[in-house]
């Protein structure tokens, strides 16, 4: 009953998150054109574009966090450890998704304003080597068969990580020599670039998309957990949904004659045959 | 366990210096890489009309691709060799990990530091790179170099255990050091005289300050999963 009154409440909510992205989608064509762009009928992009490096970093955060929650843990409290790297890894893949959104939905945009798909501009770059350096992270989390260690050790590379995204991200392209020569535009959202109408599509945009993510990211943490206890033989699973305790193969045997009798299955056929 | 913080650190040192003397592995390994780098880059500009500018550029940023590669391929082998040899047990019950981890990041300074200045050294007596401030220049390499030291002893450290410990090393530990190169590369060209000298200070700053984070986090990540 509960897993049916769950369901009739996701498809309502995915019901109704669709209307609100078509309704978004058809107020961003109504606001007037951006202002400063080439093609200022295109800059609508920048409503679904800019949404994705904010949640990207939100996320990378919330795996920094748990990733040193995991290591403040105590070594005996092994349930909640494991809980904490379930957190952190589903944290860094809605990370890893958001930044390759980024790099994608970028790439579009620089095609329109730029001319050029890629074009080695040093946000784009960057944003490339987050890419890598998150990448790295699941390297990391394939090298350890072993659950512990691997939970140990790729939020060990999570904290050792943090440090140089957060520099390429908020440090590395607001460098002197570095923003003057960049094509892309900087301080668009904190120096008051945005205004009227577009700031609140893009508020509503961002809204949605932390929306979608944070419903994406606790089915994955869920998900992860079951995983762990499933392997550690710690989940209940409710009776109805549960295999068999015991297997029947059906086999043929011979008994003192050499004859061949039947299968347990044809047995149990034959019973009901007769009946 | 009842020697001092700094006897247990020398001691480590001495270790690996006494292993590097033994097999020669890093210095074999990073100074061939690094003549013959050099060797195919002086091949690739022979007899090409590269003017000053261009060559400057050059130099300063296979300075740092050199020094990087380099350093992916021997550092990490400071832990990975324990591994691999069975060693890491015995370290496990003999030094603390503050100290294992401060005794291998000064050998992989120092040869990090030697290998940078050996780089830098040839090709500024073998391309006629001009350098302006040379205090700068050589501040730059030693501050990049402890950056990358930070960052690549840590990612030995985390990929010492795993199966395929040679190759994750190098994996993880590239994407995160492309940003402080980067800023070497910044200082080095200020150095040589392109744009203005407080550029290149700038970035030997950024470099000092990203050096002393990743040796004071590193430490402390190393003694959370030195047991695990």
């Amino acid at each position: 009953m509960d897993l049916c009154h769950h369901l009739e409440k996701l498809k309502a909510q995915r019901y109704l998150f669709g209307l609100l992205v078509a309704g978004v989608t058809v107020w961003s064509f109504l606001v007037p054109d951006a202002a400063m762009f080439q093609h200022p009928e295109f800059a609508r992009i920048f409503f679904w574009h800019i949404p994705c490096p904010i949640n990207q970093q939100i996320f990378m955060l919330v795996g920094a966090y748990f990733a040193l929650a995991f290591f403040l843990t105590p070594q005996s409290d092994l349930r909640k450890r494991m809980l904490c790297d379930s957190r952190a890894e589903a944290a860094l893949d809605l990370s890893m998704i958001f930044a390759v959104l980024t790099i994608v939905s970028g790439m579009i945009f620089s095609q329109v304003e730029w001319g050029i798909y890629w074009d080695w501009d040093p946000r784009q770059y960057s944003y490339l080597i987050v890419v890598l350096i998150i990448g790295a992270y699941f390297a990391v989390r394939a090298a350890f068969p072993d659950p512990e260690r691997r939970a140990s050790h790729s939020s060990a590379y999570v904290l050792t990580a943090t440090l140089p995204v957060f520099f390429l991200v908020f440090v590395f392209p607001y460098l002197p020599g570095i923003e003057n020569n960049s094509l892309h535009p900087s301080g668009t959202i904190f120096g008051g670039g945005l205004k009227g109408d577009y700031l609140y599509v893009f508020l509503t945009v961002l809204t949605l998309v932390t929306w979608i993510s944070v419903w994406l990211y606790r089915m994955r943490v869920r998900a992860n957990f079951l995983e762990f206890e499933l392997a550690n033989g710690q989940l209940e699973i409710h009776r109805s949904l549960a295999a068999p305790a015991t297997v029947v193969r059906p086999v043929s045997v011979s008994d003192e004659n050499g004859k061949q009798t039947e299968s347990p299955r044809k047995a149990d056929q034959g019973v009901s045959g007769r009946e | 366990m009842n020697s001092s913080w700094p006897a247990e650190i020398r001691a480590i040192l001495w270790k690996e210096f006494a292993g590097e003397l033994r097999s020669r592995t890093g210095l074999v390994t990073g100074g061939l890489f690094c003549l013959v780098t050099i060797v195919t880059a002086a091949t690739a500009l022979f007899n090409e009309d590269v003017n000053k500018r261009g060559l400057r550029d050059v130099c300063c940023s296979q300075i740092w691709v050199i020094v990087l590669f380099a350093a992916v391929l021997t550092l990490p082998r400071t832990f990975l060799a324990e591994e691999e040899q069975g060693t890491s047990d015995l370290l496990r019950l003999t030094a603390r990990p503050h100290a294992v981890f401060w005794g291998k990041a000064i050998f992989n300074l120092i040869q990090t530091a030697a290998l940078a200045l050996l780089v830098a050294g040839l090709f500024v007596g073998l391309t006629g790179l001009e350098v302006r401030y040379p205090a700068m220049f050589l501040l730059c390499l030693l501050s990049g170099g402890a950056a990358m030291t930070g960052i690549v002893t840590a990612c030995g450290a985390i990929a010492s255990r795993a199966a395929n410990r040679t190759l994750l090393a190098g994996a993880i530990a590239l994407p995160l050091i492309i940003a402080p190169c980067q800023w070497g590369v910044a200082g080095l060209r200020s150095a040589t005289g392109a744009g203005f000298p407080q550029d290149g200070w700038m970035a030997m700053l950024g470099l000092c300050a990203y050096a002393a984070l990743t040796l004071l986090i590193a430490p402390w990540i190393y003694a959370t999963i030195w047991k695990s």
